[in-house]
């Protein structure tokens, strides 16, 4: 039965089938494409498909100035298997992550493919002396780069806000770090897992206050890349589809300055696209699991309330009484998120994105959550604080 | 469990630096950004010691920093109209990093200001505002959130240090007890 | 409704700035560290994919499989050409230069590199060989050929 529950007519449901991804760390020895290819073999061996039965390809990827290498979407696209296939690249900033299953989505629910795969792909250590130099010139270079910018102003700002408007504490919101850290010990992919406690969190290197170092997801190299395939496809090639039931995305203004940052809007009118997609009316009661966007630990709590899963300034509250645990009602980040596997930048929200799709399949082993799951949302997040993506998936 | 492979080789600067085949590039772009039509009024205005804001006449907001269009509406803006340049402190942080990520000597203490302007309701979520530097606040004033509606207004430097640019404000400081603006 | 705005290029304010990264290092790769090897030893490397070789070698084929690093011996010939008089920035060079696409009859594609020659005597199917620098001085990247030059013939 195809496109009755949902508002929007689809020529086909779209499932993710398989899902990959390389090692991800500080400095790897593989050049972009490489990386590219090998998540792309690991996604397509795990469907069981070969490059041969892939139709398109969506390569999400950030900056250039990453990388280093001008028009990059087309240098990885023949790692990510784009030869002399309909290729396309996405770049949304962090939302890229997630951005990409959702142009893979429209790409088979439209009919015009019927298998994609779908490829994040980041090199951040090819920049010297440090990434962070590149991000300098993401501000206005009118009114804000003569004031010296460093990029964790704006996320200093924006925690700072929040703190006040919901009356978190540091130690609260630390709770995020030491909760997605200890998660990614059971990633076999992960760069920054560790068993800390909040107060290591509030000992650790003052960069903004109120941001500390352990507070920051890692700069990382690496790649992530799932299969989605129609519905006939699907069912051939596994008897678990992980069905995409909703997307959204939505982008604000740049003028970061003109709204107040305690609560990210764009992400709500995104989720509510997802969700009204997906036929989900009470998201707080429906989603079993969830992997909102962590590079920052305030940031997950922010994302859950703008993904509706919790009510404004209700999330530091819920975090504390365990709520987002593994064993909790709502487990989030299950695999670890950014803080505790790694960000590199447009691979971070496809690697959250297979967390889930393995969740949902029960195949996450030791990371596996508690409670049975059927329903599922991930987020990304980019740009001056403006884009938001999301993707509801079911089984 | 999966993902049951995990390819990538993990390698040091120090052992990147010793292997063959590294390749190193500068690159050398330089800009020259156009400041735009409403950003070049505005900065003229600074120089002058005035910030200034553009009407939308669809709904009324006075928009600052300035654009030709009001993105609320997609209509173009019409009139100039000054602002005082009093606002409240929305949000403040303290910064001990610079721009490359290296230690500062003195820390910045920097704040998002949400301007007094016509068209903009009290605690409506956008506002008119700037980005700057605060002033005659102290490192607890942030941490204990006494700044956050701190009433502040802006610092100019002397006229003639002014050239046009954001920074031709120093500072936004505190109002002084009964000083209005 | 715009009498407000200006026409003129010098009533609009410009700021300079510049992109801040300070320099790149691009890692080689698990196989561009091999061909860089070859390289410093004299030899050019090709990638192997089931009976078809490609030039320069890469990680993987074009159909995902993983390739097999083989040396490609030559005999060269240029394949393509073209000839440059004037710099990036238009000043005239004192000498033209000859950039060639450089390969071999068997396998697909090529290398882009200098060819010592006059540029009147260059052409398709010319043989070349390439021109190593001594050992020493080679650093495993692609310009540890200083060019390929015309085969004498004996």
């Amino acid at each position: 039965m195809v496109g009755v529950k949902s508002n929007i007519f689809v020529k086909d449901k779209v499932a993710i089938v398989g899902a990959g991804l390389t090692l991800f760390r500080r400095r790897l020895l593989e050049t972009p494409r490489d990386l590219a290819w090998e998540a792309s073999r690991e996604a397509l061996s795990s469907a069981g498909l070969t490059l041969k039965d892939i139709d398109c390809i969506v390569v999400g990827s950030a900056p250039d100035a990453f990388d280093g290498i001008h028009m990059k979407g087309e240098y990885l696209a023949d790692g990510s298997g784009g030869f002399n296939k309909p290729v396309v690249r996405v770049f949304v900033g962090g939302g890229t992550g997630v951005m990409v299953p959702v142009v893979a989505w429209w790409h088979v629910a439209s009919g015009l493919c019927k298998t994609v795969l779908a490829v994040g792909e980041e090199k951040m250590s090819h920049a010297y002396p440090h990434p962070q130099g590149v991000f300098a010139y993401i501000w206005d270079p009118i009114l804000e780069r003569p004031l010296g910018p460093n990029l964790i102003w704006i996320f200093a700002l924006e925690m700072r806000r929040y703190m006040h408007v919901c009356n978190a504490s540091k130690e609260d919101i630390a709770l995020v770090s030491v909760k997605n850290k200890r998660n990614a010990l059971d990633h076999p992919a992960a760069q920054a897992a560790a068993k800390i406690t909040v107060d290591d969190v509030l000992k650790s290197e003052v960069l903004v206050w109120p941001v500390q170092l352990l507070d920051i997801s890692p700069v990382s190299d690496g790649a992530a890349a799932l299969v989605l395939a129609s519905e006939s496809v699907a069912r051939r090639v596994t008897d678990t589809p992980v069905w995409v039931e909703g997307i959204g995305f939505t982008l604000d203004n740049t003028h970061w300055y003109n709204r107040d940052l305690a609560y990210p809007r764009y992400l709500e009118y995104a989720a509510r696209m997802a969700y009204k997609m997906a036929g989900i009316e009470r998201p707080w009661r429906e989603i079993d699991v969830a992997e909102p966007y962590d590079p920052f630990d305030y940031k997950e709590l922010h994302h859950i309330e703008g993904l509706m899963l919790a009510r404004r300034c209700e999330a530091p509250k819920l975090l504390k009484e365990g709520y987002f645990d593994r064993s909790g009602e709502l487990p989030t980040s299950p695999g670890g998120g950014l803080l505790g596997v790694g960000n590199p930048i447009a691979a971070a929200g496809v690697m959250k994105v297979a967390e889930l799709f393995w969740q949902l399949r029960y195949e996450a082993g030791a990371r596996q959550v508690k409670k049975p799951v059927h329903k599922a949302v991930a987020n990304a997040w980019g740009d001056l604080m403006q884009a938001g993506t999301v993707v509801v998936l079911s089984t | 469990m999966k993902p049951e492979r995990v390819p990538g080789r993990y390698i040091r600067e120090e052992d990147l630096r010793r292997l063959p085949g590294v390749i190193e590039y500068t690159p050398t772009a330089r800009y020259s950004y156009s400041a735009g039509q409403a950003l070049s009024e505005f900065l003229r205005g600074l120089k002058d010691g005035r910030i200034l804001g553009k009407l939308c006449p669809s709904c009324r907001r006075v928009l600052v920093p300035p654009r030709v269009y009001c993105e609320f509406c997609f209509t173009p803006t019409t009139e100039w109209v000054e602002v005082t340049g009093a606002g409240r402190v929305e949000t403040a942080v303290i910064s001990y990093i610079g721009v490359a990520r290296e230690r500062l000597e003195k820390p910045e203490i920097i704040g998002v200001i949400r301007l007094d302007a016509p068209g903009h309701a009290e605690n409506s979520f956008d506002f008119a505002g700037l980005f700057h530097k605060l002033c005659g606040v102290t490192e607890d004033d942030v941490k204990s959130g006494r700044v956050i509606g701190m009433r502040v207004k802006p610092r100019w430097k002397p006229v003639h240090e002014r050239v046009g640019s954001i920074l031709d404000i120093e500072c936004f400081e505190p109002l002084q007890p009964r000083e209005v603006v | 409704m715009s009498l407000w705005k200006k026409s003129r290029v010098s009533d609009v304010v410009h700021v300079e700035g510049r992109m801040e990264t300070e320099r790149y290092i691009y890692t080689p790769g698990p196989v561009g560290v091999k061909v860089a090897e070859a390289l410093m030893e004299g030899r050019i490397m090709g990638v192997k994919c089931g009976n078809k070789l490609y030039i320069p070698a890469k990680t993987y084929c074009p159909d995902h499989s993983e390739g097999e690093l083989v040396e490609v011996k030559g005999p060269w010939i240029v394949k393509s050409y073209t000839i440059i008089y004037e710099d990036m920035y238009g000043a005239k060079l004192d000498k033209p230069v000859v950039i060639a696409l450089v390969g071999t009859e068997e396998a697909h594609g090529g290398l882009i590199h200098y060819v010592e020659v006059e540029p009147d005597k260059v052409k398709v199917g010319l043989k070349v060989e390439p021109v190593f620098r001594p050992k020493e001085e080679r650093r495993g990247l692609i310009t540890d050929v200083m060019f390929f030059k015309p085969v004498e013939h004996s």
